[in-house]
């Protein structure tokens, strides 16, 4: 057999033992005096055919950390060999793979042969991080290149460092401003003053009294007006804020990493994620339905950005909505089982909707092609005939306040029975409130700390901290406090249409209910481009499993320029049935805290920094302020749309950038950022980019030259996910309280270091804002960054500390923390890092970041061990509940959307379901691209074996699919004239010629494969995301002169996003839903040719 | 194992400890020595195939009384092996309705057994039928079919493949002379031939400016452990010019992990296991009435079933 071979008969085994000698020598250095030492084990087992050693399924040789091939973040264990990663699998103690998981104090070395899946993308993610493409020197366009030509020198960090500081004549193109020049504004308690005197502004009651407050600010900061952008308009803030910040994907610790370097260090507002690329709109609606009651102003306010999805694996009947759960989604690992064991173990059943036959339509009882962008006509159908036959949770949806849900043992409640104030327009407006009913009267107090209150009084004594809303019980108008516990308990009646007074009020319900009936069902069907009789069906299969169904949404309603509402009309069918909180129905995510908030936690990482310069102003994509309270408010519409409802608007960073509004960014740095490849209609974003007088110094932060990087000025080398920390959190598809830690798992040989505040650290992206700090002398970092004697001078400085929060738990009495990992786990610990080198894992220095708290340290032991934080399964439900309940009001309805103005058309947003159109501009108008020929709607999905940006690199993966396609119905390509696998060129209104202009001087034709398949609907054409790449090592490049090929696998296939539509109002952007934010992918018609 | 091993028990020298971390040289050191897992009861397997005094304990779960399929089917792993190896039968079941054509086994096997570019032991097909609306779609996993009357063996004109004590279709890297004459003879296409590509092959080595192909290599040459025995991929050395299949992952199998198909089926549509073991998770399953194996009448008697 050949398994009884000696190991000496391995004729490389000795080359192989000579390179191991110089990796383990280091590793011994430290390791030697470390007890236990000794126990350095290899996996081996003797079973009936002999001995052989397995050397990946020994827990030596197991580094636990977080995958971030796809933003799913499944926890994995990286298996090494001689310190290369040679195998990844998954990590079994995260509900992320395995169902249940293992529980969390199974020692770490009893796990050796214990694993669980995950998807080929974290199987293949090796390739990402021994990337040939991978830069490792800063790199710097050449002076007298353009933007886009692809010509590089490299150049030291420190060197890089000085230019980017000092600015100067950087390129032969005149001065550059550089980050010095920037830093305008220094003092901390001027950045407090004037980020309230703004505030002061903002909130002026008329703009007399605006304009009075500007010249007050004027006068009151004479002495720093240099410092601002404009000192006529106080409130665009310092020069600070013309330093932007733009990531593509990025989690916990380093997010908190950049809040502090931006928002608490350098004073710019002006760090913005990439939310609205994703499914933006479906985050603002959550926030929209989740804004909350504040008891002392009598309205509402906040609400969290995030969102709901199913807990499938307790659901018995389930709708996907545009939701591609077997290839992206969040994600396959995770929900994939509870898919395939629910209908073949469990008897569950599923429809989905999508205009493509997906992987997952594949099992379903029930696939509807759904017209794209229709959501809402379907929903409101399913909602009418909800209504209709009194298919909805009558008893869950009456309770009013959270007292009543208390004594029901709900575990939320909504504001269905509140009344609204009807418009003299006929339009819902507001909550009607006990004042304008006379059911309360104002008086003034003094409250215990000697403040004049109003308070709000009832003829019968009862008291409100404010002007609360109304229901009718028994058709008697009764106010009722919303939140607080020990209120009286309410329940209204559900469906209101009365006169009060003079005053028209409906209920929420009876909104919604009108709403839904503007068309019969048959009506509805026919926008949606579905069988009236498929509604019904799910309708009556949806409402037949109490709470145990859901309505699972994601991409494919929210990408649309009315996702908002299709969003909205999807979580409103979920909530007609009371499924909220329920095992089975709509969840939420839950994670440890890691920044210190709770009690007893070691690290209050937010409040440690002292002289911060808190930004202040107006953000660049004009989300934290209403345009009507501003300096530059001039009537509609608007320049630029405002989003107030939402939050990084991703597509508004580089136009706003473009138009200089609200006023002009000088340095852009990019992190992980494809801006001018995944935003539809990319070409007005790269040809922005291109134009130096429009951003004069752009930076990025990447690991190889991308498609942003391209048109950078310096792009600084990062690490891979392999090698750096982050903290990857949860998704709302689970149900367990976790946190996943990211860790360096491995490093790259010869990798370069830098030399930062005195330490050696790898050239990444936290060696890159250090450096600026340390050159600009920033609050916050340094040798006294966390506090006196406490250093923020490494990575891990923070994010030790973070998973020192992680591990002491959230209560006071630290009855949660985890158990102080033993001896054989610490030194277990050490010695999976062994072929880490001192730059990255060095234990005194560690021991440092952490206070030398020889507690804390065997904590964080534990919980890295682990590769996070994982509640037990008992936690997570409390019979049919969820352990961690979303617990608080739903908006049925939304005051605070019904009161924002489109700044666009100066109308309010409908605070309710309302049907919508896709495909309309920025002013609201239809575009019609249809009508010149344009005649095929375009969509996008994702394949499990790409990622969006960055999956290119991963040739394993390539070879499962060398190319994408674009899919196209049997009837749509013989109409054209189109065969299986012809080469076809895509155009649209806003791309005629259907090209990709890069700058460099001959402009790409945008051609790909056909496939023809009969599982998409006619009259629409798809293409997978992730091929199609101009840049990420599938292009030539120059570096100092010397010319690297680009390779040929990493260009193929197709990336339309080109083509899809620019928005014809505003020109150089793509379409946007104003509402929710998200950038719109699926409302293009284009023209599909042979080419 | 030879008794010098023995001797070394409690010595573990620096030499040693290289030897440990290199994994290759295992043999050379003694099972005394890796206290770890020998503490682990997981892997404390009796040879002469009576149940050890320790016998293996299931990893707790989170949910005290539920278990993951894949966490069943290692402990069922975990009990075949105290048998002697011609008592198991190890076979592998594909449940097609849990397939969702995702690929992770492909890959999962690639990465684990450091395939080249051309080879693939676990194919998926992805097919289409139906006609709008009324559409279909179904994925079927390829796995070698550990054929108990394999026609690819009697066609090797070296005997370097051969059905082994196990019910495995093993190939000899170092008796193949890579004719490929089993690859004609293979009616389900499941073996390919290396050629001694890489796939960061072609790509720039760039130095000081890019990781470049030199570095970015690494992965591919490091050991796969095929057969039980480390052959890192370099020059012409096997399995390089060999031809090549799937085979259970055995060397995963026999130090009490499932194949590497079968742990990453997020589907949970792979199932393995020793067949004659009546409580098997496997055993339960090919007695159910939707069970078919692919080209029965070739009469090669697949080991693989496939539940439709």
């Amino acid at each position: 057999m050949t398994n009884n071979k000696q190991p000496e008969q391995c004729s490389l085994s000795r080359r192989e033992f000579v390179k191991i000698s110089a990796v383990a020598g280091s590793a011994a250095a430290f390791l030697g005096g470390l007890p236990g030492f000794s126990r350095i084990a290899s996996a081996r087992a003797a079973g009936a055919e002999g001995e052989f050693s397995y050397p990946l399924a020994d827990p030596a040789n197991q580094l636990h950390t977080v995958c971030l091939q796809c933003n799913t973040g499944c926890a994995i264990k990286v298996k090494l060999l001689d310190g290369i990663a040679a195998k990844i699998d998954g990590n079994p103690y995260s509900p992320w793979t395995l169902h249940p998981h293992i529980a969390y104090d199974t020692p770490i070395l009893e796990t050796g042969t214990v694993e669980g899946p995950i998807c080929p993308k974290g199987q293949a993610s090796i390739q990402t991080a021994y990337d040939p493409y991978r830069i490792v020197s800063v790199l710097k366009r050449k002076p007298g290149s353009k933007r886009g030509e692809n010509q590089w020198e490299t150049i030291a960090f420190t060197q890089a460092i000085d230019e980017i500081i000092n600015g100067g004549d950087l390129f032969g193109e005149g001065n550059v401003e550089g980050f010095k020049d920037v830093y305008a504004l220094r003092e901390s308690h001027i950045f407090e003053e004037m980020g309230a005197a703004v505030k002061a502004i903002w909130g002026a009651k008329t703009a007399e009294d605006r304009a009075h407050l500007v010249e007050s600010f004027k006068e009151e900061f004479a002495d720093h007006l240099e410092a601002m952008i404009d000192p006529d308009h106080p409130d665009f803030g310092p020069k600070n804020n013309q330093f932007a910040f733009v990531w593509g994907r990025m989690k916990g610790g380093r997010e908190d990493f950049i809040h502090r370097f931006m928002r608490e260090s350098f004073g710019s507002i002006n760090s913005n994620g990439h939310t609205t690329v994703c499914q933006g709109s479906l985050y603002f609606t959550g926030k929209a339905m989740s804004s909350k009651w504040n008891a002392t102003t009598g309205g509402f306010d906040g609400g969290d950005k995030f969102y709901w999805q199913g807990d499938i694996a307790n659901s018995e009947f389930v709708i996907f909505v545009g939701t591609n759960l077997f290839e992206a989604n969040y994600g396959p690992p995770l929900r994939v089982p509870a898919v395939t064991n629910g209908v073949v173990d469990k008897g569950m059943r599923y429809a989905v909707i999508d205009p493509r036959f997906s992987k997952v339509a594949s099992k379903a009882w029930k696939w509807i092609p759904i017209m794209p962008g229709q959501d809402t006509a379907f929903a409101l159908a399913m909602i009418r005939w909800m209504l209709d036959n009194e298919r909805y949770n009558a008893g869950y949806l009456a309770i009013a306040n959270q007292a009543a849900a208390a004594a029901a043992g709900e575990p939320n409640y909504t504001n269905t029975a509140w009344l609204v104030k009807i418009k003299s327009d006929g339009q819902p407006g507001k909550f009607v409130r006990a004042s304008e009913l006379g059911l309360v009267t104002a008086t003034a107090e003094t409250n215990a700390e000697g403040k004049e209150v109003t308070v709000y009084v009832t003829e019968d004594g009862v008291r409100f901290t404010s002007d609360v809303p109304v229901v009718l019980v028994n058709g008697e108008p009764t106010p009722f406090d919303p939140v607080s516990t020990d209120a009286a308990p309410m329940v209204g009646d559900l469906l209101v249409d009365t006169t009060i007074g003079d005053i028209r009020v409906k209920s929420s319900l009876q909104v919604l209910y009108e709403s839904a009936s503007e068309n019969s069902i048959e009506d509805w069907a026919a926008l949606a481009g579905v069988d009236a009789a498929d509604i019904t069906k799910l309708a009556e299969e949806f409402t037949a499993h109490g709470r145990r169904a859901c309505a699972d949404i994601h991409r494919g309603p929210s990408q649309h320029t009315n996702g908002f509402y299709n969003n909205n009309a999807w979580y409103v069918v979920n909530l007609l049935i009371g499924n909220f909180d329920y095992a089975g129905g709509m969840i939420k995510a839950s994670t440890y805290d890691r920044k210190g908030a709770k009690p007893g936690q070691p690290f209050k990482i937010e409040s440690m920094i002292e002289n911060e310069n808190t930004a202040f102003g107006l953000d660049m994509l004009r989300t934290n302020v209403a345009y009507e309270k501003t300096t530059i408010f001039e009537g509609y519409p608007a320049r630029r749309p405002w989003f107030t409802l939402a939050t990084d608007v991703y597509q508004e960073d580089v136009p706003s950038m473009g138009d200089a509004y609200p006023y002009p960014i000088k340095i852009a740095m990019f992190y992980m950022s494809a801006i001018n490849f995944a935003l539809p209609a990319a070409q007005t974003v790269i040809d922005i980019l291109a134009d130096t007088s429009k951003i004069p110094l752009i930076i990025t932060s990447d690991i190889m030259v991308g498609e942003t990087s391209t048109f950078a000025d310096y792009i600084f080398p990062d690490l891979s996910f392999l090698e750096r920390w982050e903290f990857q959190g949860s998704h709302p598809s689970v149900t367990f309280k976790v946190e996943n830690v990211r860790n360096p798992a491995i490093a790259i040989p010869d990798w370069p270091s830098a030399t930062v505040f005195g330490e050696e650290i790898p050239i990444s992206w936290e060696a890159l804002l250090l450096a600026i700090a340390e050159r600009l002398d920033l609050p916050g970092f340094g040798p006294d960054g966390f506090g006196e004697g406490m250093p923020l001078t490494r990575p891990e400085d923070m994010y030790l500390k973070q998973v020192a929060n992680i591990a002491r738990g959230e209560k006071e009495d630290g009855s949660d923390a985890v158990p102080e990992a033993s001896d054989e786990e610490v030194e277990h610990f050490l010695n999976v890092r062994r072929h880490l080198p001192a730059t990255v894992f060095d234990p005194a220095r560690w021991q440092v970041s952490l206070g030398n708290d020889e507690s804390l340290w065997k904590r964080v032991a534990y919980v890295l061990n682990r590769g996070g934080r994982y509640e037990p399964f008992s936690k997570a439900y409390k019979g049919v509940k969820v352990g961690h309940p979303y617990g608080r009001l739903i908006n049925l309805y939304q005051e605070k959307t019904a009161t924002t103005i489109n700044s666009m058309t100066g109308n309010p947003f409908a605070g309710y379901t309302v049907y919508i159109p896709p495909g309309l501009d920025a002013l609201g108008n239809p575009i019609n691209d249809e009508d010149a020929g344009y005649d095929l709607r375009l969509i996008t999905y994702k394949e499990i074996m790409m990622a969006k940006s960055r999956g290119i690199a991963d040739y394993w993966l390539l070879a499962l699919m060398p190319e994408n396609h674009l899919l196209m119905n049997r009837v749509d390509a013989a109409r054209l004239g189109i065969q299986d696998g012809d080469e076809v060129h895509v155009s649209s209104a806003s791309n005629p010629d259907g090209v990709w202009d890069l700058k460099d001087g001959t402009p790409r034709p945008l051609t790909g494969k056909a496939k023809v398949i009969e599982g998409i609907r006619p009259g629409v054409v798809a293409f997978p995301l992730g091929w199609g790449h101009w840049a990420s090592g599938a292009r030539d490049i120059t570096i100092d002169g010397q010319v690297v090929a680009g390779d040929p696998r990493r260009g193929k296939g197709i990336h339309a996003n080109v083509a899809m539509r620019a928005d014809p109002v505003l020109g150089n952007v793509t379409l946007s839903d104003l509402a929710g934010g998200s950038a719109v992918f699926y409302d293009t018609f284009v023209k599909v040719e042979k080419a | 194992m030879s008794d010098a091993n023995i001797k070394q028990e409690s010595d573990l020298t620096r030499r040693n400890f290289l030897r440990g971390l290199m994994g290759a040289a295992g043999a050379a050191t003694a099972i005394a020595t890796y206290e770890t897992f020998v503490n682990d009861p997981q892997l404390v397997l009796a040879q002469d195939g009576t149940p050890a005094a320790d016998v293996p304990a299931m990893i707790a779960s989170a949910d005290g009384d539920h278990f993951d399929n894949v966490e069943r089917m290692r402990t069922e792993l975990v009990r075949a092996l105290q048998k002697p190896a011609a008592e198991r039968r190890w076979v592998m079941v594909i449940d097609l309705r849990k397939c969702v054509g995702c690929h992770a086994c492909t890959i999962s096997c690639v990465a684990e057994n450091k395939l080249p570019p051309g080879v693939v032991y676990r194919p998926v097909l992805d097919e289409e039928w139906g006609t709008y609306p009324n559409v279909g779609r179904r994925f079927i996993p390829r796995p070698c079919m550990q054929c108990d009357n394999p026609p690819c063996t009697p066609v090797c004109p070296v005997n370097a493949t051969f059905k082994n004590g196990e019910g495995i279709v093993e190939v000899d890297y170092d008796q193949c002379i890579g004719c490929r004459a089993c690859l004609a003879a293979c009616p389900y296409g499941a073996r390919t031939a290396d050629f001694g590509l890489t796939y960061t092959g072609t790509t720039p080595i760039a130095a000081g400016l890019l990781v470049g192909q030199d570095k970015a290599e690494s992965y591919e040459r490091v050991a796969n452990y095929e057969y039980g025995e480390a052959r890192p991929r370099e020059g012409h050395e096997s399995p390089i010019g060999n031809a090549r299949k799937c085979h259970f992952c055995l060397h995963r199998v026999h130090v009490g992990e499932l194949p590497a198909c079968v742990t990453t089926c997020i589907g949970r549509a792979t199932l393995y296991g020793d067949a004659n073991d009546a409580d098997s998770l496997v055993a339960e399953m090919i007695a159910s009435p939707n069970v078919i194996r692919l080209k029965e009448e070739l009469g090669t008697e697949p080991r693989v079933y496939y539940l439709a």
